[in-house]
């Protein structure tokens, strides 16, 4: 159904042209006296298009409906959530029993969890660099078989989430922190991995075309024509990546690595709730202390070397 | 005279840089100090390499290569409960992220700045939170099942969602705004009609994004009880048969890149 042509502003800027001069020759007969019908209402879409709206809505409504019949979602369970989640906080979490989190052996693990994200992202970039220059479509000295191996490592690295490699790595390596170091540094691989190729995917074209014209072969066109140009935004992601590297490593620990996440996982089979309440309130604390870290070491980093 | 002066500039310009160059000097000197301290305490002082080199590590490893296809069939419902979990955790996400985003833009929070921190504060909390721990809650909270998992997901998404959406708030042209306004529209029209056209984009290009992530998430949700893949993993896990193991991976594998797949078309479509 069109919409009633209407003298309001806005709606002659919503009913696009046509509706525009409908309404201003409905404006000029406005002025030759016949009276204006009041505007019954405008909408942002007529008809063919809300037409798709109102499809693209019916689906994923459907959808919704088909997803948690088959997820066998309860949805009786969902109106008190927020309720519950507070009694569960107040009753069980509350107060936290701070004395647990500043006992020393907990400060310790903080301490190895920090060693952990910090080797896990040293050796993770280390291993990133190669594999994005062999993974850039741009400078990939390989294109068949570097290319492609390098593309699926670091998918593969992205694809298995940090907590699978770790199980995976602990049912290997044992317990400890070596387990969580490797695991990490996968993660990392894929995390920045993705990131180095794109920066370098990124870079103008010209030095490399210099530097090759000069008779550079590629571990010079790298050194001199990549490198200069993805030196900065590479420490920032670096920075960043330690940032993210951290926040897995509080818990990998919950699977048998070191770290925080073993505290974590001995309060919550002892079923000690105030213990784990001061140790998640321990593990936000430091992750957000940690990003505000990576944000200022990353502005005065750039600043530094830009 | 003026060459005294070059001078005294040139003195101060190499001391510039002589001091720069100590300072990164210490800076790489710091970054190698705290690799082999680090070193140190994870590779030596926690690792009993003679213990491992004993250990039946090697065969371990040698056992998750060989798959085990009988359970190929078994893992495709499995691999459908995952991939609807993640959808319905990052619609779920959108739902909480869009008001918490209303909160965290800095030109529309509805009371100023002490709104506009509690909406930030949120953004943090949802993110700095790891999704096992936020799985861990809300399955004290609703009980087992794929409602735990997709809450949890759901709430971690907030923090990237509305800190997205809440940036593309900040930048949102003022022109459509101010039309609204100036025929008489209220606080709630103009939120409608002049800022969530504007963004609708962005929201679509994030959602995209974030559900390839939830994805990845959703493949360890089973870990806290939450079904899909991740339970098949953990019981495979538990029978010690790692071939299953490695085979859970493989579906993994695949359904994430079947997601990208899906998220660089669907990303495509809406650019």
């Amino acid at each position: 159904m069109r919409a009633k042509p209407s003298f309001e502003p806005g709606a002659l800027i919503a009913e696009g042209a046509e509706g525009e001069r409908t309404a201003f020759a409905h404006g000029a007969a406005a002025a030759h006296g016949t009276p204006a019908r009041i505007p019954a209402g405008w909408h942002r879409f007529r008809f063919p298009q809300s037409l798709y709206r109102y499809a693209a809505l019916l689906a994923t409504l459907a959808f919704i409906a088909f997803a948690i019949d088959r997820l066998n979602i309860d949805l009786e369970r969902l109106p008190g959530v927020l309720g519950r989640i507070a009694v569960t906080l107040g009753q069980r979490y509350f107060p936290p029993n701070i004395e647990h989190v500043t006992h020393f052996d907990y400060l310790h693990s903080v301490l190895e969890t920090m060693e952990m994200s910090y080797l896990a992202t040293v050796l993770g970039i280390a291993l990133a660099i190669p594999l994005a220059w062999l993974a850039s479509f741009n400078q990939t000295p390989s294109p068949r078989i570097g290319y492609t191996l390098a593309r699926l490592f670091i998918m593969a690295c992205r694809s298995v989430h940090e907590m699978i490699w770790t199980i995976l790595l602990v049912a290997v390596l044992g317990f400890g922190m070596l387990p969580g170091t490797l695991a990490l540094m996968l993660f990392c691989i894929g995390f920045a991995g993705k990131l180095f190729t794109e920066a370098i995917e990124a870079i103008r074209p010209g030095p490399v075309e210099a530097i090759r014209a000069t008779g550079g072969n590629r571990a010079q066109v790298f050194v001199f024509a990549v490198l200069p140009q993805v030196r900065v935004a590479w420490t920032g992601i670096s920075i960043y990546t330690w940032d993210v590297v951290f926040r897995a490593a509080t818990v990998v620990g919950f699977f048998g690595a070191g770290g925080m996440g073993w505290y974590l996982r001995e309060s919550v089979q002892r079923i000690a709730s105030h213990d784990v309440a001061a140790i998640l309130l321990s593990i936000i604390i430091v992750v957000v202390a940690a990003e505000l870290f990576s944000a200022w070491l990353r502005r005065h980093v750039a600043a530094a070397i830009a | 005279m003026k060459g005294r002066a070059v001078d005294i500039r040139a003195a101060a310009i190499a001391a510039g840089r002589r001091r720069g160059r100590a300072l990164r000097l210490l800076a790489y000197l710091a970054i190698f100090g705290a690799v082999l301290w680090s070193v140190q305490v994870i590779m030596i002082a926690d690792t009993d390499w003679a213990r491992l080199a004993a250990s039946s590590a090697g065969k371990t490893l040698k056992s998750f290569l060989e798959f085990d296809y009988r359970l190929l069939p078994e893992l495709v419902d499995p691999t459908i409960d995952t991939a609807l979990m993640a959808t319905l955790a990052t619609l779920a996400g959108l739902l909480l992220a869009l008001p918490v985003a209303w909160l965290g833009a800095a030109n529309i929070s509805p009371l100023g700045r002490s709104s506009y921190v509690v909406g930030r504060f949120l953004m943090t909390v949802s993110r700095s939170v790891h999704e096992i721990v936020w799985g861990l809650i809300f399955v004290s909270a609703v009980g087992l099942g794929a409602l735990a998992g997709v809450l949890a997901m759901g709430v971690r998404s907030v923090g990237f969602i509305s800190k997205i959406i809440a940036e593309a708030i900040e930048d949102v042209q003022p022109g459509p705004i101010e039309a609204i306004r100036a025929v008489g529209g209220t606080r709630l029209q103009v939120l409608f009609y002049g800022i969530l056209p504007q963004i609708v984009p962005v929201v679509l290009g994030t959602m995209i994004f974030e559900w390839d992530i939830n994805i990845r998430r959703s493949t360890i949700m089973g870990l806290v009880g939450a079904g899909g893949l991740g339970l098949v993993f953990f019981r495979q896990m538990a029978m010690l048969n790692y071939g299953g193991v490695a085979t859970v991976i493989l579906a993994v594998l695949c359904l994430i890149i079947l997601g990208e797949i899906v998220s660089y078309y669907a990303r495509k479509a809406v650019i």
